[in-house]
């Protein structure tokens, strides 16, 4: 382990990633960590976009983050260029070497057991390091992590 | 030469809605662009049935293709935010899949010509275990792993915008197959770097040359000459396949690049004097979502193998990218010996 303990969470705007924001915000609060956001890219994403579409999501996030009690001197956003797994697979291994990986429930259960659709099965599935998947719920009971 | 196109497979109960970029009409403009070079009934069209589970576990694995067949049955979905699967889907991806074999299948049989297998979904993108980008079977990948079964050596080149992570990770330890890739970087999916040369078995028959955006057809040719063409030319293939992605072109939406269709000819003829004899390339479609786009460089590629006067426009020069050329080559060459220091370390320590 890193000895500041990073934290990264998926992070895309939907509802259900904002409950993983914001939880993981408030754990890496909690232990005195790094939390990186990691905004995946994915084909279609670069396409038709406006000027300032990158940045109003970097916004949005620190924005999320801030709200749950994060410090903006240890969060970073990031885009990183792969589908939603892949990118966050890739922050797990050197040079980011991750701790904890955080993600929303999203998709989970909208194909029963399959692992297609669903990033957060997929990286239980592939990642090396712990991974937390944040249920909306969780986040409507707004209790602290720890 | 004959011009044998295995296809089309147009993959009609395979769509992802109006706005969706891997769509029907794709496959439109392709043909549009074949009626172009006015060949009509010298062309070729052989029969392409689906490929069978034993060729398709040649690269992926079984769970995998049972997972995706189940997803489809099912009604499928969305697999990401790009890649999308419905009830034909799995029957449209064997189609694909099959039509590449068929194209290997047409080239033994006329021992003559070059094959275009003008087919979606496309499949550089999909990995052992893993739909994504579009891609839910590794088309090219199939094909190539059907010619290394009977001890062929194939060279697979991927001049599509995008980095071919799958076709990558699939052959990145086997020696008989050279993976040459030219793609923008940073872009998605975020593979392929230059110090990406392959395994302990295969080292160096991994060749990635990342570009940036604005790239011309001068960069990428120099790019295979430069960085690929050694290597190449001491692997020797007996068979060269093209992961034929025409989103390098200027006028793609998820592109940078700036090639024109004459660039794709230049890039053809480049790529035909790499194959061993006549009868030994094939081209996959990859990537292409401009219309107009996609319909002339499938003319002027074809066109220039073919050697017709289709009067392709004016090859591009003078972009961005000649410097990570230069780095391509230094960056492959620290990764090539730190492989090869570290096996021969370990065959010491034994």
């Amino acid at each position: 382990m890193n000895a500041t303990p990073t934290i990264v969470v998926g992070y895309d705007g939907s509802a259900d990633s904002t409950a993983a924001l914001r939880w993981a915000t408030q754990l890496s609060s909690a232990i005195g960590g790094r939390l990186r956001i990691v905004h995946a890219v994915g084909l279609l994403e670069r396409a038709g976009l406006l000027a300032d579409h990158f940045a109003v999501h970097q916004e949005t996030a620190l924005g999320v983050a801030t709200e749950a009690g994060g410090d903006r001197e240890r969060i970073e956003w990031s885009m990183v260029d792969g589908d939603p797994c892949s990118a966050l697979l890739r922050m797990t291994v050197p040079p980011e070497s991750a701790d904890l990986v955080v993600v929303g429930s999203r998709g989970s259960d909208a194909h029963g057991a399959s692992l297609l659709g669903s990033t957060s099965l997929e990286l239980a599935e592939r990642s090396t390091i712990p991974v937390t998947i944040v249920p909306p719920a969780r986040e409507n009971e707004n209790r602290p992590p720890v | 030469m004959k011009l044998i196109v295995a296809g089309p497979t147009g993959a009609i109960g395979h769509d992802g809605g109006a706005y969706h970029p891997e769509r029907q009409a794709r496959i439109f403009s392709v043909m549009d662009g074949l009626r172009a070079l006015g060949l009509e009934d010298e062309v070729i069209y052989p029969a392409t049935p689906k490929a069978d589970l034993s060729d398709l576990t040649r690269v992926h694995s079984a769970a995998y293709l049972a997972e995706l067949e189940t997803f489809c049955t099912r009604g499928g979905g969305d697999i990401d935010p790009d890649t999308y699967a419905r009830p034909d889907s799995w029957n449209a991806a064997r189609r694909a899949a099959g039509a590449g074999l068929a194209a290997i299948r047409s080239l033994e049989e006329f021992d003559d010509g070059v094959a275009f297998v003008p087919v979606r979904p496309p499949g550089h993108h999909a990995e052992r275990d893993r739909a994504m980008g579009f891609c839910l079977l590794n088309n090219v990948a199939i094909a190539a792993a059907s010619l290394t079964a009977r001890g062929q050596r194939v060279l697979i080149l991927d001049w599509d915008v995008h980095h071919g992570n799958g076709t990558q990770s699939m052959f990145w330890d086997d020696p008989n197959v050279l993976y040459v890739s030219t793609h923008q970087s940073p872009l998605f999916p975020g593979t392929g770097r230059a110090h990406e040369v392959g395994g302990p078995h295969a080292p160096g028959l991994t060749v990635n040359v990342p570009l940036p955006a604005g790239a011309t057809g001068d960069v990428l040719r120099t790019a295979i000459d430069h960085v690929a063409r050694p290597t190449i030319e001491e692997f020797s293939p007996d068979w060269v396949l093209v992961s034929c992605g025409f989103d390098a072109h200027e006028a793609d939406p998820l592109g940078n690049f700036a090639l024109s269709g004459g660039d794709f000819a230049e890039l053809a003829r480049m790529v035909n004097e790499f194959t061993p004899r006549q009868g030994r390339l094939a081209l996959f479609l990859e990537g292409g979502y401009n219309q107009m786009a996609l319909q002339v460089s499938v003319t002027d590629t074809l066109g220039a193998l073919l050697g017709l006067h289709t009067h392709p426009s004016a090859p591009t020069y003078g972009g961005p990218g000649m410097k990570e050329v230069r780095e391509a080559v230094a960056g492959r060459h620290r990764a090539i010996e730190q492989i090869q220091t570290t096996t021969s370390s370990v065959k010491g320590d034994r």
